[in-house]
């Protein structure tokens, strides 16, 4: 079969699922029903997460970045996951890598920059280096890559999920949907053991740490609460050991500054935290001649403050989906770090539940992942598992005083959307700064900044005349768009849009091209290419509604969406992706009102509850 | 937008949660995105919006202070602080002794008297749950006597905001 799959070459593309990893990263695909992750020519599944920059312009992903790492730490990129959706000038983001950061010049997008080699990179073009490096490795096995879904951790905010996206959409990858990690580990183990009920998903990685509790019913799984920290890991832990290594070689705190050493240190704590999972004591060394003794107990101390971190955004989630650790039937572990036996005693003694662990805890978020993307992807029995998402930090607006007005609450189901209305303060005003930030403390400040809006144009009224109608609008990638509109007047006011971490169309459009100078593909023949799945997406899926739902078409309809998928399949074999986007509008539109209606029906049957599966699971139950 | 109309339930306060949750979940079976991942532009676009109108209407209705809401803003009778009658003096007393003897419980990290508070203003919120069901269904096509509900939802309020410190000291002191 697989030799089959290799020698076709009009091998229909095959959908992919993406685990991008702060220190691992991997990829998975479905095979006959079962998703399968994918090894490189070594057998190694694991990807790590590094990106090295040689002088010769080559990049270098994965092990071989990772060898580099200590000769070359500012070239050699490692959990570049971490500087995802940050600021430039953010300490907190500083303390964490021996990189050149470049600071934010006034006018360009406020978000991390490194200097390597002469260049300037954002963690979103590193990401994509790792993305494109994944994708190859899919090439590799399956011949026609398709679209993917790429995890998030629960806890990314608005600005990281963008940064993600935009990660995927620059190594040339079609990106159906970001899927939160836990909520792909649970899809792992749902479908395989076709699990109804309560579970709590613990992902301890290596740079982010999530606890989400959902519920599993009917096929539909559902985000109760998650919560997190978006910097807590097993690199912390590997940071407590180094510590801990240099003050038994006698480092002084100076010398423990240098890169290189501290690159040395994080390496050999890996290790030893590798090997105590197995072994009582490990001897290691970290100057020539000075061994040093780490015991299990020892180790097990030094992260104990870790694991109470965890334990606290534990109990938070169990607060916030009104729940008792005895309401769970199960808790499954995610990440690398789980392989701890302290962890594994630890989260047994908070939820009270000895933990699943049969799937490999590094693979069964890309396994979940793969499982989502061909779900998606795939025309046929889709209507088995549905994943509702929550809100993983509350969204408000900042008001007088530097306070928040919540706009929308955390753990709430997405997609959705919500209105708030503000006045003017003074009189005459004819402009208004929206600022808007996500995040659960009261004081703007203490949140975290996603935008500004400015509104111009308001007509120049009394104070408190003026009315601002505010809309929220997140998808169901949890991301957020926004938009104000002068009630008084009714005029929808053209909103400017500055993210405050993220970069905006015309930037990624940029690296677009510049990633193009470097070689990386003909930005025509990847649109033409785009364009023509997609054409074939659409009228595969108008097809099939034409034949399902026949009889919700009126007189002449029929034709009239005939000839506009003719049209789009003419135009797919041509060459020109202008022409496929233009065919494809023009289908879209002589459907519109044929898809208003069966979305019409569709939502009349949900309501009265006769939809046909409703009545199986009934039927199941009783 | 009338939430009860979206989810497809009767309008009033007394609704079914349970009965209600189920609809909320075939029509995200029905809309969510996910189900559109190979459709049209416009059609993903509808999706998407309908998707978020099923959620905003489930937020409010599944939520007694924001159901009490919605059914005032469908009855004509706007809520919101400036709206709402001020609150009674004796009911402001009473919420400045509790909030005291709350304050004073976690001074001294005494979880078992934040709990027996917390407990007692549960079944104060569920009276004042009870008195608004009662008042919506005799009220129903009565603006005034609607209008002298409004305290009701005040008192609520109140409880609620209590019961969220409650919460606060619960995630503090860590329990």
């Amino acid at each position: 079969m697989a030799l089959l799959e290799i020698f076709d070459p009009r091998a229909p593309p095959r959908p992919i699922g993406i685990d991008l990893g702060t220190t691992n990263s991997l990829v998975a695909y479905v095979s006959d029903g079962r998703p399968v992750a994918i090894a490189d020519c070594d057998q190694e599944i694991l990807l790590p997460s590094v990106v090295s920059y040689l002088e010769n312009g080559e990049v270098l992903v994965g092990r071989g970045a990772e060898a580099r790492a200590l000769e070359n730490p500012k070239e050699t990129i490692v959990s570049v996951k971490r500087f995802m959706g940050r600021g430039a000038n953010d300490p907190e983001t500083r303390r964490l890598g021996p990189y050149a950061f470049v600071d934010a010049k006034e006018g360009e997008a406020n978000v991390v920059r490194f200097r390597v080699r002469g260049r300037e990179l954002t963690p979103v073009e590193v990401s994509a280096d790792i993305l494109r490096a994944l994708k190859r490795l899919a090439e590799d096995e399956l011949t026609n890559v398709g679209a993917a879904v790429i995890t998030v951790p629960a806890y990314f905010d608005d600005a990281q999920r963008q940064a993600t996206k935009d990660a995927g959409r620059l190594a040339g990858l079609d990106v159906l949907r970001l899927l939160n990690e836990p909520t792909a580990a649970a899809l792992a183990y749902g479908l395989e053991k076709k699990q109804n009920g309560t579970f709590a998903v613990y992902d301890l990685g290596g740079g982010t740490f999530d606890i989400t509790v959902l519920v599993l019913e009917d096929g539909v799984f559902q985000v109760k609460s998650t919560g997190g920290d978006s910097q807590l890991g097993g690199d912390d832990m590997d940071r407590e050991i180094a510590h801990a290594l240099f003050a038994e070689s006698g480092i002084t705190d100076e010398a423990a500054q240098r890169p290189e050493l501290v690159r040395l240190a994080l390496d050999t704590a890996r290790k030893v935290k590798h090997a105590l999972t197995e072994a009582g004591e490990v001897v290691t060394e970290l100057l020539p001649g000075k061994d040093v003794t780490i015991t299990r107990a020892r180790f097990e101390g030094l992260i104990q403050p870790i694991l109470d971190r965890t334990g606290v955004a534990c109990r938070r989630a169990l607060r916030d989906a009104k729940l008792k650790p005895e309401d769970l039937d199960g808790v499954i572990l995610v990440g690398g770090s789980t392989r701890v036996p302290a962890v594994r005693a630890y989260v047994e003694g908070v939820f009270k539940n000895k933990p699943l662990a049969d799937i490999d805890p590094d693979q069964v978020v890309a396994l979940g992942a793969a499982i989502q993307a061909d779900l998606l992807a795939g025309e046929g029995d889709h209507d088995e598992v549905l994943l509702l998402d929550v809100l993983p930090l509350s969204l408000g607006i900042e008001v007088g005083g530097g306070v928040v007005d919540k706009i929308l609450p955390r753990n709430t189901t997405i997609p959705t959307g919500a209105r708030a209305t503000y006045t003017t303060q003074e009189d005459r005003q004819t402009g208004f700064v929206i600022h808007v930030v996500q995040g659960e403390r009261e004081l703007a400040a203490d949140c975290r900044s996603l935008a500004h809006f400015t509104l111009k144009g308001i007509p120049p009224l009394a104070a408190g005349m003026a009315k601002l109608e505010v809309t929220f609008k997140v998808d169901a990638d949890g991301l957020l768009a926004v938009h104000a509109k002068e009630l008084t007047t009714g005029l929808e006011q053209t909103v400017s849009v500055k993210p405050s971490y993220g970069l905006d169309d015309a930037a990624v459009e940029q690296m677009l091209l510049e990633a193009i100078d470097h070689g990386e593909s003909d930005l025509g023949k990847r649109r033409l290419a785009e364009n023509r799945v997609e054409a074939g997406r659409i009228v595969a899926a108008t097809r099939k509604a034409l034949d399902v739902d026949r009889s919700l078409l009126e007189p002449g309809e029929r034709e009239a969406i005939e000839a506009a998928i003719r049209a789009t399949e003419e135009a797919a074999r041509g060459e020109d992706p202008g022409r496929i986007h233009s065919a494809i509008e023009a289908l879209d539109l002589s459907s519109k009102e044929f898809a208003t209606r069966r979305m019409n029906r569709a939502i009349a049957k949900a309501v009265e509850g006769k939809n046909v599966d409703d009545v199986e699971h009934t039927m199941e139950r009783s | 937008m009338d939430p009860f109309a979206t989810l497809g339930v009767e309008r009033k306060f007394d609704v079914d949660l349970a009965k209600v949750e189920k609809t909320h979940r075939e029509l995200s079976r029905t809309l969510h995105p996910d189900r559109f991942a190979g459709a049209g532009a416009s059609e993903r676009r509808m999706a998407l919006s309908r998707a978020a109108d099923v959620n905003e209407a489930w937020r409010a209705v599944r939520d007694p202070i924001r159901r009490a809401e919605s059914l005032f803003s469908l009855a004509g009778i706007a809520v919101g602080d400036t709206n709402e009658p001020k609150p009674d003096p004796e009911l402001l007393m009473d919420m400045l002794e509790q909030r005291e003897a709350l304050a004073e419980a976690k001074a001294g990290r005494d979880m078992k008297s934040v709990r027996a508070l917390a407990a007692a203003m549960e079944a104060r919120a569920k009276e004042a749950e009870a008195a608004l069901a009662e008042g919506f269904q005799d009220g129903a096509n009565d603006p005034r006597s609607l209008s002298a509900l409004l305290p009701k939802l005040g008192e609520l309020r109140y409880l609620r905001r209590f019961l969220d410190e409650v919460s606060a000291i619960e995630e503090e002191l860590d329990v």
